[in-house]
């Protein structure tokens, strides 16, 4: 039985602007959605002309997800966003031009070639990057939070997983610690029914993952994670919820991953009626229909959006395609920390 | 300048950094109202509060995972496991997520775990353990091994203040068994940075924590025929291979001792160092005496079997003597 | 090869400066068999350490000296008889290797190669007598017999023994099974051992040894075995040249054998400074001889020492042996430091000044063109060296042995100096100085005598008597 409760659909201007959205932070909106989806097209294209090394990894499907969630952090608040969510990249304000580098192994990839795909962050945006092991992040966002609520600052951590993650123990781990601290934390699931070839039903017997928040003393929310409003809307609920001390929440975004696992899986294990009954509820077309019938948005509006980001994602990857690659003789440097990694806005 | 246990060292270091830097929290199971498993916080929650001095559920993942966050944040958070053996539970946060997060993605880690371990004194399999070397092998996290009281706060302060994460193992059988003068006001000892127990010219005995007594001991035994150096590494990364090899420089004789189980144990690669490095100076195979490649048994007489004694050391500074 | 009548074992001699070795191993006792060839005894002396292999079939009938025992080259030191049952030869027996045999060649054609057909034992069996003087390694590694791990050499005795030029198998091992420790060979080194049983194949005994030409010198062992220098960043390594190893071997040994002293003079050279003048275009007119201070210097030297008979002397075991000749060395540097010769001009004491000129031109270009014959380098018993041709004011030679004395001639500049007129008043004038550096081995010169002999050469010189030369 279902005790998570499940999120309405955002049905008019005015309750979005309710929710702290006026009508250019809906174009922001459309932009990042934009943007994010064209980045990793783009890159899917790099990879494919060998200008990527390694394996590629997109969350096509995931964009409202991440989008409508990092829309609603506040400037101080923290995350730790993974693999599929470019989107929460792109609206803390990452320079696309450090996202192609990154992928191209570039030194002025946010982690200078160490580190490959979205397996990066900016700390001054207040991310930190992933590792691979996912639901390890969550524990590291708990911690977040937990330094909040020492210096009572009202600030709140995102951690981010998914339905995969959400089977291993430190998710349980973060979660039942956060929840006996009342920390605040939102625990986001990226819920896109495959881990890897995995579905939903052998991660997980429960309905909804939402539903387990109640075991750990927290709300549960499930979403619908191609809605960037509602998502929106119910991440600042919980947000806001965390940051007045009301402990944290576990909003599940369903949505889903509308491509393989890496760009190597053809995904083929995914019923195709599946796929085409997402594909009617793609969440840009869904966003952008959404503007035209509420929001009076303008085909010109639409061209020039659309032409600042072409031309964004072209001046990226030219300038990312400068970027040298690392020097091997600096294969040793770094792998211990000096005081001056301190000098960060977290530490003053 | 008092006369301290080492358990009072470790407790007295912690106290002075968490009273002189309000970042410094501590975080573990039971360390608040009971005062920690051994006692090193007993009393830290009364002066410090519940959320400087924090309870945490049974949970060694969210403990040393959440450090890290925290210390991404600006704090400078002390973990305690209560046994070093639980720190298997803890591996993916502290070598998946914190000793790689400084040459990937450029953020320092300044977390300090205490782990108290070692055995004897019957703590069975999962109570005894020296897991350091596992540890050693991880480029990104540091190893401290203190032997003496005044090592003990020195290194904890030193660890504290370091930029990355720190593996602080504190051995259970010195707690209150180790007297010695500490020095009251605040004092760091350098990481990395071994010293010389004792001095000597015949062999050079190379090892840390617990084992540093017991070589100790067999050095004043032999002391009429041989003179027995014992240099005491403290650190296990990094590590001291200067005072290493200049001391296996004079004596040309080596033994290295620990407490950990043989193979891939860390005076492995002690050995393997001094014969990369100081092979022309050697007038013996280099020895190694440590605990058997077995799980740590209960019964005293096993136990007492598994872990390198007085005698152990005896015999093969005899031997390395002889040869 | 069994044979008739018993057959004498001598002590072979292992190169043409070995006087003596000492029985370190009998490898078969009295009584037991042997085949010709077999090894019968291992031995030491000063350049090698060997087995020797038996001159015969039979039976070890006489062994005439103990182990440690030294005695002289081709005393008899044991007796093969004949009785035994005749044995084809025994498979163990040594074969020269094909490196030793190239080894054997080259070294016949080096200077120590000419009294080869001299050594009796290598005139019974020359191939492995002369065969074992080039062995490459200083430890041929022991065939069963027992000594066990005394022949291990622990890498910090191996560095050591190549540092010190030592035997290790001279060394008392302490180790187990008699292995030899690092304070075994320290303490080895501090008691002096070292140069009494120096390593074997060693660089020939003295003058030869900075003397021989480069191309003619045998392979030290010892040093050869050293271990090997690893480039560190900024370094370039290149092997010792035969020569530089001879130099370096003959130096340290001559430092641990003679209690080096060294005085200095300071000369006025104006009476010399103007005899050459005068001289100078007369031998270059009447003889075609270019004259430099040298032979002025040496022709005084050889004068003086006449005086001073233990200046040309040589400490031999307790006895001290005066030469009632003076063969002179002359120290010369060939280019680019490549190494040091030092030729000697024999019976100098014969010579006049023209002749002595004559005597160093000729040698010096003979050592510089590197055709010096054996018999040029050997037998000095006084030897002069002149750094001061490039600039040098002060040097501490290192005795050429056995010699027991070394003059070190330095450059020849104006100073100013205090001059006493008759009447006993002090001006400064600038006079040509020259200082002059005597080493002397304090064993058996004192101080005293060197001063007087100093003295005697400075007042010569000073007071340069052209009529005297």
């Amino acid at each position: 039985m279902a005790v998570a409760r499940e999120a309405e659909p955002v049905s008019s201007l005015r309750e979005v602007k309710e929710a702290g959205l006026d009508r250019e932070d809906l174009l922001n909106v459309y932009r990042s959605l934009l943007l994010t989806r064209g980045i990793e097209d783009r890159g899917h294209i790099l990879y494919k002309q060998g200008k990527i090394p390694g394996s590629f990894y997109t969350g096509r499907g995931n964009e409202a997800a991440s989008v409508g969630v990092a829309t609603a952090m506040g400037p101080d608040d923290v995350g730790t966003p993974l693999h599929r969510d470019m989107g929460v990249h792109v609206v803390r304000g990452v320079e696309p031009w450090r996202i192609f580098a990154q992928y191209m192994g570039r030194v002025d990839g946010p982690t200078r070639g160490r580190d490959g795909n979205v397996h990066m962050a900016d700390n001054k945006l207040g991310l930190i990057a992933m590792v691979s092991h996912l639901p390890a992040m969550l524990p590291v966002a708990v911690g977040c939070a937990l330094a909040f609520r020492i210096r009572e600052e009202k600030r709140v951590a995102l951690a981010w997983f998914g339905e995969g993650a959400s089977a291993r123990g430190d998710t349980h781990e973060g979660m039942n610690f956060a929840g006996t601290r009342r920390l605040p934390v939102v625990f986001v699931c990226d819920n896109n029914q495959w881990a890897y070839s995995t579905p939903t039903h052998l991660e997980y017997a429960c309905e909804n993952l939402a539903d387990r928040a109640q075991a750990y003393g927290f709300d549960g929310v499930v979403v619908d994670g191609t809605d960037v409003l509602a998502v929106y809307r119910e991440a600042k609920r919980a947000i806001e919820k965390a940051r007045e001390g009301g402990g944290p929440t576990l909003l599940e975004c369903m949505t889903l991953r509308m491509e393989g696992h890496a760009v190597h899986d053809d995904a083929s294990y995914v019923p195709k009626e599946m796929f085409e009954e997402w594909a009617k509820r793609d969440p840009l077309e869904r966003f952008r229909s959404w503007l035209r019938e509420n929001a009076d948005l303008t085909d010109e509006e639409e061209e020039e959006i659309a032409g600042q980001i072409k031309k964004t994602l072209s001046d990226a990857i030219r300038r990312a395609d400068e970027s040298p690659l690392p020097n091997p003789d600096d294969l040793t440097e770094g792998v211990y920390a000096s005081p001056e990694d301190l000098d960060t806005p977290h530490h003053k | 300048m008092a006369v301290k246990t080492y358990l009072q060292a470790i407790s007295d270091g912690l106290r002075q950094e968490m009273q002189r830097d309000k970042r410094v929290y501590v975080i573990g199971e039971d360390i608040g109202v009971y005062g920690g498993a051994f006692k090193v916080t007993q009393g830290f929650q009364e002066e410090f509060g519940a959320w400087r001095v924090i309870d945490a559920p049974l949970s060694e993942t969210a403990i040393v995972g959440s450090c890290t966050g925290a210390a991404i944040m600006g704090l400078r958070p002390v973990a305690e496991m209560q046994f070093a053996d639980f720190i298997s539970c803890a591996w993916d946060q502290l070598v998946t997520v914190a000793a790689k997060q400084r040459y990937r993605a450029g953020t320092a880690v300044p977390i300090v775990v205490r782990l108290p371990s070692g055995g004897g004194f019957s703590g069975g399999p999962f109570h005894s353990q020296n897991p350091e070397s596992s540890f050693a092998h991880i480029p990104g996290l540091k190893i401290v091994c203190p032997a003496t009281p005044a090592d003990a706060k020195g290194l904890l302060v030193s660890a504290i203040e370091d930029p990355n994460p720190v593996l602080y193992f504190e051995h259970k059988h010195l707690y209150r068994r180790i007297k010695d003068e500490v020095p009251d006001e605040r004092y760091t000892v350098p990481l990395g940075k071994a010293r010389v127990h004792r001095e000597g010219d015949d062999v050079t005995v190379v090892t840390w924590g617990a084992m540093v007594y017991t070589a100790d001991e067999a050095a004043k035994q032999l002391e009429s025929d041989l003179s027995v150096e014992i240099v005491d590494l403290r650190s296990l990364s990094p590590w001291d291979k200067e005072a290493v090899l200049t001391s296996v420089e004079k004596t040309s004789r080596a033994l290295v001792l620990h407490e950990d189980t043989r193979t891939g144990g860390f005076g492995a690669e002690i050995v393997a160092t001094i014969m990369e490095e100081s092979f022309e100076s050697l007038d013996a195979p280099v020895k190694r005496v440590a605990a058997p490649d077995t799980p740590v048994p209960f019964s005293p007489p096993l136990e007492k079997k598994f872990i390198p004694q007085v005698e152990d050391v005896l015999a093969g500074l005899r031997d390395l003597a002889e040869y | 090869m069994a044979t008739e009548t018993a057959v004498d074992v001598v002590m072979p001699q292992m190169g043409v400066s070995v006087s003596e070795g000492t029985i370190t191993k009998w490898l078969k006792s009295v009584g037991e068999e042997i085949s010709a060839d077999e090894p019968l005894l291992e031995i030491s002396t000063d350049k090698v350490d060997t087995e020797v292999p038996s001159p015969a079939t039979g039976t070890l009938q006489e062994i005439l000296s103990q182990e440690g025992e030294t005695v002289a080259v081709g005393t008899k030191i044991a007796v093969i008889s004949p009785e035994g049952a005749p044995a084809a030869e025994a498979a163990d027996v040594p074969e020269p290797a094909t490196a030793q045999a190239a080894a054997e060649s080259e070294d016949a054609s080096g200077a120590e190669g000419e009294t080869a057909t001299a050594e009796p034992a290598q005139e019974a069996e020359p191939g492995p007598a002369e065969t074992a003087e080039a062995r490459p390694s200083p430890q041929p590694p022991p065939a069963g017999d027992g000594r066990g791990d005394k022949a291990f050499v622990s890498p910090v005795v191996g560095r050591i023994a190549a540092e010190h030029s030592v035997d290790v198998t001279q060394v008392e091992g302490t180790g187990r099974g008699g292995r030899v420790t690092k304070k075994d060979i320290l303490a080895f080194i501090d008691s002096g051992g070292a140069k009494e049983t120096p390593a074997p194949a060693q660089e020939p005994a003295p003058p030869e040894a900075p003397a021989k030409p480069a191309e003619r010198a045998p392979e030290p062992a010892t040093v050869q075995a050293a271990t090997p220098a690893a480039p560190q960043a900024g370094e370039t390594v290149e092997p010792m040249t035969p020569m530089r190893k001879g130099i370096a071997e003959h130096m340290r040994r001559s430092l641990d054998t003679a209690a080096h002293v060294t005085t200095t003079f300071e000369v006025d050279m104006a009476r010399v400074v103007a005899a050459r003048e005068k001289l100078k275009r007369e031998f270059q007119e009447k003889h075609g001889v270019k004259l430099t201070y040298l032979p002025l210097i040496a022709r005084a030297t050889i004068d003086t020492i006449g005086d001073w008979p233990w200046m040309n002397a040589e400490v031999r075991g307790d006895s001290i042996v005066v030469k009632q000749y003076v063969n002179l060395g002359i120290a010369v540097a060939l280019e680019g430091g490549k190494g040091l010769i030092v030729p000697v001009i024999k019976s100098t004491e014969g010579l006049n000044l023209l002749g002595l000129t004559r005597a160093i031109i000729a040698i010096a270009d003979r050592a510089r063109s590197k055709k010096l014959l054996p018999d040029d380098v050997q037998g000095g018993t006084f030897t002069i060296t002149n750094p001061g041709g490039f600039g040098a004011i002060h040097g501490t030679p290192i005795i050429s042995q056995p010699q027991v004395a070394i003059l070190d001639v330095e450059a020849l500049v104006k100073r100013p100096v205090v001059v006493t007129d008759d009447d006993g008043n002090d001006s400064i004038a600038i006079r040509p100085m020259m200082n002059l550096c005597l080493s002397y081995d304090h064993r058996l010169v004192d101080g005293a005598y060197a001063a007087q002999f100093m003295r005697d050469l400075r007042e010569r010189l000073q007071t340069w008597d052209e009529s005297a030369y």
